[in-house]
């Protein structure tokens, strides 16, 4: 990792920032033990997009399955919402927030795109049942994110499961 | 804003792992292929497991341009599967290519963690100058013991005597097809030739190896669902008991388009079995008399006493990974998901069973039936 790398500073777009050597989107929040992102609700639908963060996808080893679960069904903040299979790893994707899955990613069949484009590759939609509650409880903020951020990828080092 | 619509690509972690370049240059001794787990273990890849237990026991493969020599039925490598070798699983998992003196000097930074070393040769013309080379490199930097899977038809016993001189503590044999008419058709009769694959041969390097090294510092490697009976394992297995050389069983599971590709994994029931057969043979004392078994050669009864064999179930003992052990004899290669998926059952346990999957290992052998069988 080269010295900028551990840097933080906005990229082009001035939404994503690297964070030792990870690309963090400043506009979205983070479910912070299953590294998932969540965007703001949608305008017209009321449905928020749920994806895997780079550290998150990192960390898990090679990406072989994502299953969620079927469209129509009601999940619970803390629960599971599918499931993610590596190569030496198999764990649930615990959901961020309460409410009912919208639709889910015709993309996951091919994981490898969620390992190339974490952030470009939802996994599912949710209509959320209590977005500004639960959403509270995520972590999220231009000003708190590269720091929250840069712990994690200390911490998981600290776990070794990150490649150095 | 309802979704994210940039796309940024996946953060480049520096890892000392190789790329394929193209102009045949990574091959061994200056490179060589790590299983998966080990690559996690030693921070080459990133990634965890999905259980969490210690891990130490450090597998290498050979890699060269042109692959193995060998055509196994059953095998990721076999010369006839579709795929480069760049491209090829291994017992079913991908294989990272590392520079070795990266490696080395990895395994000396990790010593205090790792329990067993292990070099997998390949059937190739280098492929025992090469061992030696990368044998040499690690015992300059490594105390932690080191075993090599040796590939029969590279050696004879004045180089099987150099590995022991140079420190290898165990000698592994695959031979994998348990009889020799299945060892005929599976590796020595087939397309792309046998590559000096003979049942002959690989029984005088176990030979060769068990004068060398002693008594219980040989194992034969032995692929439970080829098509063999379960008689013929216990046969096998107690023969080598015998002459003091371990049994270490592996689970067939299809590697896809490998000719046994479409063949059914080793049903669930039948490979506990054979783990707890394999165990009281091995550790208990139990001999062929010991069990029953039905026309076809089926494990059908325990005749041993039934206290012995349930106390080896509680034990968890049995169903771990079969693998050479770590310098104080505790569990060295455990080979994690080596044979299974992580979503599937443990297919080898790589640390002792809890109480939870002990429950389950219990109703996967129905034990009491072949118990019942063995007191008619």
């Amino acid at each position: 990792m080269s010295e900028d790398d551990a840097v933080a500073g906005p990229t082009d777009d001035g939404q994503l920032v690297r964070v030792e050597g990870f690309l963090v989107r400043l506009d979205l929040a983070y479910e912070p033990d299953g590294h998932l992102w969540v965007a703001p609700p949608d305008g017209s639908t009321g449905n928020v997009r749920i994806g895997l963060d780079p550290l998150g996808v990192e960390t898990t080893g090679t990406v072989a399955h994502l299953v969620v679960g079927s469209v129509g069904t009601r999940v619970r903040r803390g629960e599971p919402l599918g499931s993610l299979e590596a190569e030496k790893f198999v764990g649930p994707l615990v959901a961020p927030l309460t409410g009912v899955i919208r639709a889910v990613n015709p993309a996951l069949a091919t994981p490898r795109q969620v390992v190339e484009d974490p952030y470009g590759t939802w996994v599912a939609e949710v209509l959320p049942e209590a977005w500004e509650e639960e959403s509270a409880q995520l972590v999220r903020g231009a000003d708190r994110l590269p720091a929250w951020f840069a712990d994690e990828v200390r911490r998981f080092r600290l776990e070794g499961v990150l490649a150095q | 804003m309802s979704a994210p619509t940039t796309s940024p690509a996946a953060p480049t972690v520096p890892v000392a792992l190789g790329r394929p370049s193209g102009n045949g240059s990574q091959e061994s001794p200056t490179w060589v292929r790590v299983s998966g787990a080990s690559a996690i273990a030693l921070r080459l890849r990133s990634g965890r497991f999905g259980r969490s237990f210690a891990f130490g026991g450090i597998n290498l493969l050979l890699t060269y341009d042109d692959g193995c020599r060998s055509d196994c039925a059953y095998c990721g490598l076999a010369r006839t599967r579709p795929g480069t070798y760049d491209e090829k699983s291994f017992i079913r998992v991908e294989w990272p290519l590392v520079a070795t003196d990266e490696l080395v000097a990895r395994m000396a930074a990790h010593e205090e963690r790792l329990t067993r070393l292990c070099i997998s040769m390949v059937t190739h013309p280098r492929a025992f100058r090469d061992t030696v080379t990368i044998t040499e490199a690690i015992r300059s930097s490594v105390r932690t013991p080191l075993s090599v899977l040796v590939a029969p038809p590279t050696l004879n016993r004045r180089k099987l005597e150099r590995l022991a001189d140079l420190g290898v503590d165990m000698i592994g044999v695959g031979l994998d097809a348990v009889t020799e008419d299945l060892f005929r058709s599976l590796r020595t009769e087939v397309p792309a030739g046998g590559a000096g694959l003979s049942w002959d041969k690989y029984w005088s390097v176990v030979s060769d190896a068990r004068d060398l090294f002693g008594p219980w510092k040989v194992n034969c490697h032995l692929l439970v669902g080829l098509g063999e009976r379960d008689r013929d394992l216990l046969e096998l297995i107690t023969a080598l008991h015998d002459q003091q050389v371990l049994s270490y069983l592996f689970c067939f599971n299809p590697e896809p388009d490998s000719r046994l590709g479409e063949r059914e994994k080793t049903p669930l029931r039948r490979w506990r079995r054979i783990q707890l057969a394999r165990f009281l043979v091995q550790e208990r004392g139990f001999r062929l008399q010991d069990f029953g078994f039905d026309d076809e050669g089926g494990l059908r009864a325990i005749l041993g006493p039934p206290e012995v064999v349930r106390d080896a179930i509680r034990s968890g003992e049995p169903f771990m990974t079969n693998g050479c052990p770590g310098e104080q004899g505790e569990p060295g290669c455990t080979r994690p998901y080596g044979s299974y998926r992580p979503s599937e059952p443990f297919r080898d346990f790589p640390f002792l069973p809890n109480g939870e999957d002990l429950a389950v290992l219990e109703a996967e052998l129905a034990v009491e039936e072949l118990l019942e069988r063995g007191r008619r």
